[in-house]
């Protein structure tokens, strides 16, 4: 009954594609994952996220090989419902909570998930960017009514010691998205937080971070978040999460987290220099959100979604093909611009698959 | 001449007319209607009719659904007609074929698409008396006409199919009643019609149509019936159901084998078949790669989809100028399944015409035309293998078939699921080429039967047969619009890379290389096709060739890059011209993995390995000290909301950005992105002091603009216009109706807005032209005609196939290709007289599929559990759970009717189990109990689980009253235990089955019972489950004894009455004195009776009295107590009579002064 296997090489990407074999129901088979590498398989992160989704889902099959190189993924419904997870420190919650979003309004029942860990690091986005930014996306899509991440307990790397709930309600079939209008910045706000440091730090980054934005619009408030106590974690560290948000609402966003040896005004000045660079690639939509949102046209009625977005980013690329390979859909890119030879924003288009909750249950 | 005023009537005031009239008005004036007996009486009344009106009004509302089939080229409506044997359906089909297409049809088989009229065809299909074929034809029709034998009534066949209507969205049905010249006598027709309207209505809704066929002409219904009733069908309205539009799903008119002759001779006629099937896309647009299942047969891989002419199509644009259909169209009908003779087969099209005279000779041709076809032994590979064509006069090779397939198995990794597709698309390709050479080599053509394109064709058989004024130049039209199509290639710079982008099956190259491209040189454009696919693969080809390109700025082709090329993400984008174009060795392909190795080498972090999947990108560094320069900080101050404040010099366009982003929406219907041409506008009308205030402009469009700026006057007038425009819409709606934009309700506004997307979604895609290309964005649209490739299909269905049979093609959504638990919500059949078991097997239709699954029947126990039943209930609802297919939520389904619920891959469904054992020590709400498991494991197993002893002794942590030694001989257990549901189910596959007579009675899983009895086993019994007499001890109860004690010290009544009764028994006899004595006696009581009662008398007597006398003094007391209060009232109202005037006179003499 069930179609052929897709088939990947490679650790690249994991966390999409998993994601998007759970929404499609292909069965999916990665190879190679770091064969030629000293310490070859799985890394515990991606063992974790294999064990969240088993427990997101039910009937998910998932083999592994025995040296950890190959994986098979049968995927089963997506069940939601209270669950608790606790994260590796190897990443951060953002890592786990970005292929959840992608699954989580299609699940059977409401998902109230909480998991535990470092909640701010470098390589994914921070529970913070996750809560202004993520979320709001969704809202674009009609996921609003009782979407929700709390943030309980921050936690820095490396020994975390975070805690995040994220609540998020399920649809029937998501909105077709027609945004093409990237409106002008009209506010911009950004929250410091300082854990387990002086909480002066948070002021220094807020006042590095004004002495820049402060040229372009009044309309900025930067709230300092200082955690105490039980509720800061078990590491030191702080951070500045910035967003921009238009007139039409398209959100931008930044983040730069405390490294050893550097002054907080230079965090400011990174995280405020990437808004910038973020904002100046213009679009509807920033690059971080890229694949989220496309996944979600993908996924819209059987009508025409259109979106305008900067230039794709590598892993946005690898998505769209991936996407043609699960949804057999292919996106129509073009110029947003046409005659203006400089942009370099492009239109998104696609025909939506009409993908329909399958698990939610009738009466 | 309308408007001109008629001459008024005068009438006559005198002579014969007017005393008639005044005769008249007279008498009518006691008939008319009195005016005030229809005005309302009662306010209340009015008030009631008028909300019953609302609410009627209300009834109208429909849930507004998208109709998804386009309304310019929609797909034949699909007419089916159902009914019993023998109840005429063939012979209307004919009539009705006839009406349309002036032509008999000697046996009409399969689906006959018709033109009945400038914008509609129809798709007959009689339904024969299958239930399976019923079913299927319920799925899809959009018409059903349901015949009704006249002179027999409704049959079980009848209701039978009313019911699988409901159960799968109920389509459009026109009931028709015939044979009614068998009934003779006219009043029993009347009343017979009547019953059988009047059943027909509650059947299906109030008022439905049923129409009355008389008698038999010459083989026909009379035709004057049959155009009324074809003018009904013509002017029907159709709503979408929702079922079909969501699935795309054609009706087979035609079916091909296309296995190699050779393959099934070895086989011995069994083996798997490649199968192609033709018909109209309905429903939804019908995605390349999606999954099919074909009732009866199964699910399916789609190998590809073509595009064909459409055989039976609707009038063109000369003769749309005409008010009515032309005679010439009227003959068309596509029946390939019928024998209609005069068929053309070509290889993408089929043309069928019936002209009087010529038809004898032509049915020869195209008959030995169609054998020839059916005698291609081989398949396109085989064929392309054996010619020996090469592409150029140079070319060393003969054109190869494998050679692709062995480079492609180096090819990317990621790509491997393309393959297939690109591997075709280059036999397409070559087939192309075959086609083109064939002018020359002339080969014979049916060896490449499955080629599905074909441009330049001259083939001689065409003008004999085909309308001649069609065919042939039709058809060299279209292939001249595809070369028009690729030369705007060249000039249009966004449409022609998308196409480009867009096909990677297009025939013609791509994007950039597409410039020195001479398309009218077939040998060329070909050439450029092949080489296209090795530069894909050498990436660095492709990056000097873009690196030469450069300096004409050509905007970089995303879909190209994306979705047709083997580079990885991380090299598309370092080969951004816009970037230093840094042509990267290319490793041969994929893997990331590789690539990634490599910069890990560059980059100082060891772990970029490690951390390769991360969403945040690590901040380039160089990338961010740019903004610490001043000027780049101000560059970006245009996209912010002050811009215009600050900026003087840029006003106009700050302004322009504050006009775009207003409005919302309005530019809809432009398609291509022309969002950003604000700037442009800017420029232009800067100057304008209504640009300030203008609305948006963005709904006007045009890439002339775009491209060609405000250097062209006439553009920049048309510019200014539409900007005038746009303001006067904007004035009008502040000033002429405020209030009208808010009178739309809810209804009114969902409709627009799927108007809105609907008109989105059309112009989308519109520009794209090669209808290939724009399929595999979007897919085939509802109403085209394709042609199918099916692989693997069961022999049997085309060794056994039948005409009669409906093939039904059926696409499948992702969500309905894997297995699952699919929990129902069903009712036993309504004319099902058992009760259904579980786990007995049961046939279900659900979706498009049929199989035969276990169900297991539960009801819901106050939403705790979900308790298993063996049977299911009467007259009720009760859930059912199965292993199989799984299908949408809220999708009805048959056999025993229903919804799906919901779809899960484990369930929990507990079962009813009674353990009994008896108490063998009870303390005071403890017990021990004997008997009631057998091992440890089984106790751990019911702990926590619900006990209740006969009597309903509840336990609940400890037993709610004691319990008795003798009250509990059982107790009564209920564990929570999951049942393993069976994970079997089977589908259905009668369309495989040899003959006609299995067809209908397929054969699948027996009853427990049926293979029992069929194999003379008895069902087990076990002993200790069959009945016996129950042998009671008689009981015995021992006398109640109070202790002493206590008997002491209970009151009289509640002692024992241990005492036998004194007395009673034995008679007196008096001696005589004794008697004497007695009688004084009794005289003497006689005598002092009397006595008091004189007495009592006399006293009463004496009370009456007294109680007159003492009445009279009360009433005189009283009357003087009268006096009393009256004299004491009179006092008081004259005091407050006194008060009152004093103050009256007080106010009255203030009034005065006032």
């Amino acid at each position: 009954m069930v179609g052929s296997a897709i088939q990947y090489s490679g650790h690249q990407y994991f966390r999409h594609r998993l994601a998007l074999s759970i929404l499609s129901g292909k069965t999916l088979k990665i190879d190679k994952i770091r064969s030629e590498d000293k310490n070859p398989g799985l890394r515990d992160f991606e063992i974790s996220l294999l064990r969240l989704l088993e427990k997101v889902t039910n009937g998910t099959v998932i083999e592994i090989s025995v040296t950890g190189t190959a994986i098979l993924v049968k995927p089963g419904i997506i069940a939601g419902g209270p669950l608790v997870h606790d994260c590796p420190l190897s990443r951060s919650i953002g890592y786990f909570l970005e292929p959840i979003i992608m699954l989580a309004p299609f699940a059977k029942r409401p998902l109230q998930l909480t998991l535990r860990g470092v909640t701010t690091d470098d390589n994914d986005l921070s529970a913070d960017l996750i809560r202004t930014v993520t979320l709001p996306h969704l809202q674009l899509f009609g996921i609003s009514d009782g979407l929700e991440l709390q943030i309980k307990k921050r936690g820095a790397p490396p020994a975390g010691g975070g805690e995040v709930q994220f609540l998020c309600p399920i649809v029937k079939q998501v909105k077709t998205l027609n945004f093409v209008e990237p409106g002008k910045i009209k506010r911009i706000r950004g929250i410091s937080h300082a854990v387990r440091v002086s909480p002066q730090f948070s002021n220094r980054m807020i006042e590095a971070a004004r002495s820049i934005l402060n040229r372009y619009i009044p309309d900025i408030y930067l709230y300092s978040d200082v955690y105490k106590g039980d509720e800061s974690g078990k590491s030191p560290g702080y951070a500045l999460s910035l967003l921009a948000e238009s007139t039409t609402s398209a959100l931008f966003c930044s983040e730069a987290i405390s490294q050893p040896g550097v002054a907080p005004e230079d965090i400011a000045l990174q995280a405020t220099r990437s808004l910038l660079s973020e904002i100046s690639k213009g679009g509807c939509v920033d690059q971080k959100h890229q694949s989220l949102v496309l996944l979600f046209m993908v996924l819209g009625s059987e009508d025409v979604g259109r979106c305008r977005m900067a230039e794709p980013t590598p892993r946005t690329i690898q998505f769209l093909r991936d996407v043609r390979d699960f949804f057999g859909t292919s996106f129509k890119i073009v110029s947003a611009e046409p005659g203006n030879s400089e942009s370099t924003e492009l239109l998104y288009s696609c025909y939506g698959t009409g993908h329909v909750n399958a698990n939610r249950n009738l009466a | 001449m309308e408007d001109r005023p008629h001459k008024a009537h005068r009438p006559a005031h005198s002579g014969g007319k007017a005393e008639k009239k005044d005769k008249g008005k007279g008498k009518e004036k006691q008939h008319s209607f009195n005016e005030k007996a229809f005005a309302p009486k009662s306010g209340r009344n009015a008030d009631r009719q008028g909300r019953r009106n609302v609410e009627r009004d209300q009834t109208r509302l429909h849930v507004p659904l998208v109709n998804r089939t386009p309304d310019d080229l929609p797909p034949p409506i699909l007419v089916a007609i159902v009914g019993p044997p023998g109840v005429g359906k063939t012979t209307l089909l004919k009539s009705l074929v006839r009406r349309y297409t002036k032509q008999t049809l000697n046996d009409a088989k399969g689906p006959i698409t018709v033109v009945s009229g400038k914008k509609r065809r129809i798709t007959f299909v009689e339904c024969n008396n299958d239930l399976n074929s019923m079913i299927d034809i319920g799925k899809i029709a959009d018409l059903v006409l349901l015949m009704i034998d006249g002179s027999f009534g409704f049959e079980m066949e009848t209701f039978e199919f009313l019911n699988i209507l409901q159960s799968h969205g109920f389509p459009k049905v026109i009931g028709i009643l015939t044979h009614l010249d068998l009934i003779k006598k006219a009043a029993i027709l009347r009343a017979s019609k009547k019953a059988l309207k009047k059943r027909f209505w509650t059947e299906i809704y109030q008022g439905a149509k049923l129409f009355y066929l008389s008698g038999v002409l010459n083989g026909r219904y009379p035709d004057t019936e049959i155009l009324n009733l074809s003018r009904f069908i013509s002017v029907m309205k159709f709503r979408p159901l929702v079922f079909r539009n969501t699935h795309p799903y054609l009706i087979a008119d035609r079916i091909e084998d296309l296995t190699p002759r050779e393959l099934i001779r070895t086989s011995n006629r069994k083996c798997d078949r490649t199968v192609t099937v033709y018909g109209y896309v309905r429903g939804t647009n019908l995605r390349p790669g999606q999954r099919v299942h074909i009732p009866g047969v199964g699910d399916l891989d789609m190998k590809s989809v073509t595009i064909l002419g459409d055989p039976c199509p609707l009038p063109d644009a000369d003769s749309e100028k005409r008010r009515k259909l032309s005679e010439k169209k009227k003959l068309l009908v596509h029946a390939p399944m019928s024998d209609v003779g005069g068929v053309v087969y070509d290889k993408d099209a089929v043309f069928t015409r019936r002209t009087e005279g010529e038809e004898g000779v032509l049915q020869g041709e195209g008959e030995r035309m169609v054998m020839d076809l059916q005698e291609a032994g081989m398949t396109l590979d085989d064929a392309v293998k054996q010619t020996h064509i090469k592409l150029f006069g140079s070319s060393e090779k003969h054109l190869a078939v494998g050679i692709d397939e062995d480079e492609d198995m180096d090819e990317d990794m990621e790509d491997d699921e393309d393959e297939d597709a690109e591997d075709e698309e280059d036999l397409d390709s070559d087939a192309d080429v075959d086609d083109d050479d064939e002018h020359a080599h002339s080969l014979s053509m049916n060896q490449l039967r499955s080629n599905p394109r074909n441009t330049g064709r001259s083939q001689p058989r065409h003008p004999a047969r085909t309308l001649p004024s069609r065919s042939s130049s039709g058809k060299h039209q279209k292939s001249e619009v595809d070369f028009a199509e690729s030369d705007s290639d060249l000039g249009d710079e966004d449409e022609g890379d998308f196409m480009g982008g867009g096909g990677r099956r297009t025939r013609f190259g791509f994007g950039d290389d597409d410039m020195d491209m001479d398309f009218h040189d077939d040998e060329d454009g070909e050439g450029e096709f092949d080489n296209d696919k090795d530069e894909q693969e050498e990436g660095g080809h492709n990056n000097k060739a873009l690196d030469a390109l450069a300096g004409k700025r050509r905007r970089r082709d995303w879909m190209k890059d994306i979705y047709s090329s083997s580079l990885t993400p991380e090299e598309i984008l370092s080969s951004n011209p816009s970037s230093s174009s840094s042509s990267k060795p290319t490793t041969d392909f994929d893997d990331d993995f590789f690539s990634i190795k490599k910069s890990s080498l560059f980059h100082e972090g060891t772990n970029t390995l490690e951390f390769a999947d991360k969403t945040k990108t690590s901040p380039d560094l160089a990338e961010l000290s740019k903004w610490e320069d001043e000027e780049m900080l101000d560059s970006v101050r245009k996209l912010f909301i002050t811009a215009d404040l600050n900026v003087a010099a840029e006003g106009g366009e700050g302004e322009g950005g504050d006009g775009e982003w207003n409005g919302t929406g309005n530019d809809d219907d432009d398609d291509d992105g022309e969002g950003g041409d604000f700037v442009d506008f800017e420029a232009m009308g800067g100057g304008d002091p209504s640009a300030s205030t203008a609305d948006p402009v963005t709904a006007v469009p045009s890439s002339s603009f775009a491209t060609g700026p405000s250097s062209d006057p006439s553009s920049s007038r048309s510019a200014i216009a539409v900007k005038k425009a746009a303001l006067k819409a904007r004035f009008d709606e502040e000033y002429d109706d405020p209030d009208a934009s808010k009178g739309v309700d809810f209804y009114d506004e969902k409709k627009a807005e799927m108007a809105l997307q609907l008109q989105l979604n059309k112009a989308e895609f519109a520009k794209i032209a090669d209808p290939e290309a724009r399929a595999l964005v979007e897919g085939y649209v509802p109403g085209t005609y394709v042609r199918i490739e099916l692989t693997s299909v069961a022999a049997e269905l085309i060794e056994h196939f039948d005409a009669r049979y409906p093939i039904v093609i059926g696409g499948l959504l992702p969500a309905e290709e894997r297995m699952g638990y699919v929990q129902v919500r069903l009712k036993r059949h309504r004319w099902f007289t058992k009760t259904l078991k579980t786990n007995d097997p049961l046939i279900l239709s659900i979706g498009w599929r049929r199989f035969q699954t276990m169900p297991i029947y539960s009801l819901d126990d106050h939403s705790i559990r979900m308790r298993m039943l063996k049977y299911t209930p009467e007259h009720m609802h009760c859930y059912a759970t199965f292993w199989g297919p799984v299908a949408l939520p809220n999708t009805g389904f048959l056999s025993a009717t229903g919804v799906v619920l919901s779809i899960d891959s484990s369930v929990q469904i507990v079962k009813k189990l009674k353990l009994t054992g008896t108490p063998y020590k009870v303390f005071k709400n403890t017990a021990f109990i004997k008997g009631m498991f057998s091992s440890a494991l089984e106790v751990a197993k019911f702990e926590g689980a619900n006990v209740r002893t006969v009597s309903g002794i509840l336990f609940r942590a400890a037993f709610e009253d004691k319990v008795l030694m003798s009250d509990i001989p059982r107790k009564f257990y209920f564990p929570v235990t999951s049942l393993l549901l069976p994970s079997q189910s089977q589908s259905v596959s009668e369309s495989t089955s040899p003959d006609t007579e299995t067809k209908s009675n397929w054969q699948g899983m027996r009853l427990t019972g049926q293979v029992r009895r069929d194999l003379g086993i008895k069902t087990p019994l076990n002993i200790n489950s069959t009945y016996k007499k129950i042998q009671r001890p008689e009981k015995k109860f021992n006398p109640l004894v109070v202790p002493k004690k206590l008997q002491a010290a209970l009151p009289y009544k509640s002692k024992p009455k241990l005492m036998a009764k004194q007395g009673g028994g034995e008679k007196v006899v008096l001696e005589p004195e004794e008697k004497k004595a007695v009688a004084l006696l009794q005289q003497i009581r006689a005598l002092r009776k009397d006595q008091v009662a004189k007495r009592r008398e006399k006293k009463e007597e004496k009370k009456e009295k007294r109680a007159k006398e003492l009445e009279k003094e009360a009433e005189r007391k009283g009357e003087k107590e009268k006096e009393k209060r009256k004299e004491y009232m009179k006092v008081a109202g004259q005091k407050s009579k006194r008060e009152a005037d004093m103050q009256e006179g007080r106010s009255a003499k203030r009034r005065k002064t006032s």
